[in-house]
């Protein structure tokens, strides 16, 4: 990835990221939607580089956390700051942060245009002009997919499989450089051998960026080493390195969830 | 029980059908091409006999451009505001606006498109001095389809995905282009069958304009938006009046039968059109 970018705004920030190892900060973040509390207290952060695998029973705010991270819910308490700035006072506000902060939905959703046009379609009208072939294809190929699609790169991009919309998504995001990236189970849908890439792919990335990942495969978790997050009912239970996390889970819920993939937090 | 349902729904199937072939039946005598883009005397005879000379020696022509000018200008109109009415509902409203503004809407496609006509009377003829016009027309079926034509709006926008509009956020595209570039192109069949239907309805609406757009004849091309117009669902009316000359209402019958095929036109590739957009 763009490496002297990120390292320029490490420099901006240089003090501050000397001060706080972590690019990403949650602080007591609080949600509730339609009257039902969906977060409660989230507090954690995200080193500057690294994966870190956000895990936990269906319906426990993964998805909903995501969104709060790229303000696409925006009714949230707490506060949340990447690079050391408040999300809230981004400047160039959420279209900006959302481009500096690459967010891939659970469930993809691919436009309707070719293939090619997808890759590029968050990028300005200006860079969309030029040709982006090798953006298109180096971006491809992070995600896995540019063997599979290369010679029918202007098709349209709903003949593609779910597995592959997947990973069209991640290769669209990628293209916009950003500077953190979470995923929402990125491969959910993927034969072990695209899920390998992926994550091949994932831990290249990583050297250089924060990334979330949020999974319900927990070998993935452990696989992909870093920080492991365990949420349950809005709340996060335990939060520790993947070999620890797994060996030697400190909560009984946390020891729960591993052995028969139950949690009860209330 | 099968065959007693199905009995019952015959009427439902055969009425229609049976009421578009008497039309095409009665409209046949006087249905010929001269009368559709007439410029010569075949309805010259209805002209005649009501000894009015203007109104000699012209088909139907003036009578369809008529209808089919101020259904534009209504759809002109109305486009925008139901296209900018959708918008609010789906970007900017409370879910409490967005109950009222739906409620309101079905509220006013409820009330009979005569009101309409008449408030239109009072605010456009008589206090705004506008005339018996084609702009007065326009205006009030712009109004009438209005309603329909927001509502078809909001659905089309409704349908849209969440993961797509997700995604087009979660990209940084600002609002602008997430409508350009995602929802029209996403939702675009949806609103033109919402149009086309819109059309049809505005080509159907007689009452509205009887009394603030059209005359019985005498005109065959508007010279202006603030000139009267004829058209041919005031012409059916017009004619049906004159009921005893048999050449007149036959010619009424013909007019029927364009009509009746104008909006089937427009209401056939708005059900094309919808099929086209579920199959894809
Ligand atoms: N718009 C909404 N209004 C009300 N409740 C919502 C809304 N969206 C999500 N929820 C609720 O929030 C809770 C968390 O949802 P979320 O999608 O974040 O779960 P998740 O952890 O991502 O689950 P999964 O692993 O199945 O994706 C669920 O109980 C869900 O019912
Ligand atoms: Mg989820």
């Amino acid at each position: 990835m763009n490496i002297n970018t990120n390292t320029h705004i490490k420099e901006e920030k240089g003090v501050e990221s000397c001060a706080l190892p972590s690019y990403v900060r949650l602080e007591n973040i609080s949600l509730t939607l339609s009257e039902k509390s969906i977060l409660k207290d989230v507090s954690f952060s995200l080193p500057a580089t690294g994966i870190s695998s956000l895990i936990g029973p269906s319906g426990a705010g993964k998805s909903s956390l995501l969104r709060c991270l790229t303000n696409l819910y925006d009714n949230w308490q707490g506060t949340i700051s990447v690079a050391g700035i408040n999300t809230r006072s981004w400047h160039g506000g959420d279209d900006a942060l959302r481009r500096h902060v690459g967010l891939i939905a659970q469930k993809p959703a691919v436009f309707p245009a070719s293939i090619y046009d997808n890759v590029i379609f968050g990028l300005s009208r200006k860079e969309r002009k030029q040709n982006q072939s090798s953006r298109v294809e180096r971006c491809l190929t992070q995600a896995a997919l540019w063997d599979e699609v290369q010679d029918r790169l202007h098709d349209p991009a709903n003949t593609l499989s779910v597995g592959q919309q997947q990973r069209l998504c991640l290769a669209r995001a990628l293209a916009l450089e950003p500077k953190v990236l979470l995923l929402d189970e990125p491969t959910a849908s993927l034969d072990p051998r695209s899920k390998q890439l992926i994550e091949a792919s994932l831990h290249d990335l990583a050297k250089d960026m924060p990334i979330l990942c949020v999974t319900h495969d927990l070998e993935q978790a452990q696989r992909l080493q870093g920080q492991v997050i365990f949420m349950c009912d809005g709340k996060v239970i335990e939060i520790a390195a993947a070999n620890d996390f797994f060996e030697h889970p400190e909560r009984l819920e946390t020891r729960e969830f591993l052995r028969w993939s139950v949690c009860d937090c209330d | 029980m099968k065959v007693f349902l199905s009995l019952l729904a015959l009427p439902a199937l055969l009425l229609p059908v049976a009421c578009f072939l008497y039309i095409i039946v009665q409209a046949f005598p006087a249905l010929d091409w001269e009368l559709i883009v007439g410029s010569s005397a075949s309805s010259g005879a209805a002209g005649n006999l009501f000894g009015d000379a203007a109104n000699a020696g012209h088909g139907l022509w003036s009578q369809i451009s008529g209808s089919l000018l101020m259904m534009l200008l209504a759809c002109l109109l109305a486009a925008p505001i139901a296209l900018s009415i959708a918008l609010f509902h789906a970007l900017w409203a409370s879910p409490r606006q967005q109950r009222m503004l739906i409620t309101l809407l079905q509220v006013l496609q409820g009330i009979p498109p005569i009101v309409y006509g008449l408030c239109g009377l009072v605010l456009l003829i008589h206090l705004l001095h506008w005339g018996i016009s084609l702009a007065a027309g326009g205006v009030i079926l712009a109004v009438v389809i209005l309603p329909l034509l927001s509502s078809n709006a909001i659905h089309a926008l409704q349908r849209i995905p969440i993961e797509q509009t997700e995604s087009a956020k979660a990209l940084g595209l600002s609002v602008g282009a997430m409508i350009t570039r995602v929802w029209f192109p996403v939702a675009w069949s949806g609103m033109l069958t919402g149009l086309l239907l819109a059309m049809a309805r505005a080509l159907s609406e007689t009452a509205p304009i009887l009394f603030t757009a059209t005359v019985f004849s005498g005109v065959l091309w508007p010279d202006s938006i603030f000139s009267p117009v004829t058209s041919l669902q005031t012409h059916i009316f017009y004619l049906a009046q004159e009921g005893s000359n048999a050449h007149v209402i036959d010619v009424a019958w013909a007019s029927a039968a364009v009509l009746l095929g104008l909006v089937i036109c427009f209401s056939l590739s708005a059900r094309l059109l919808r099929r086209y957009e579920e199959s894809s």
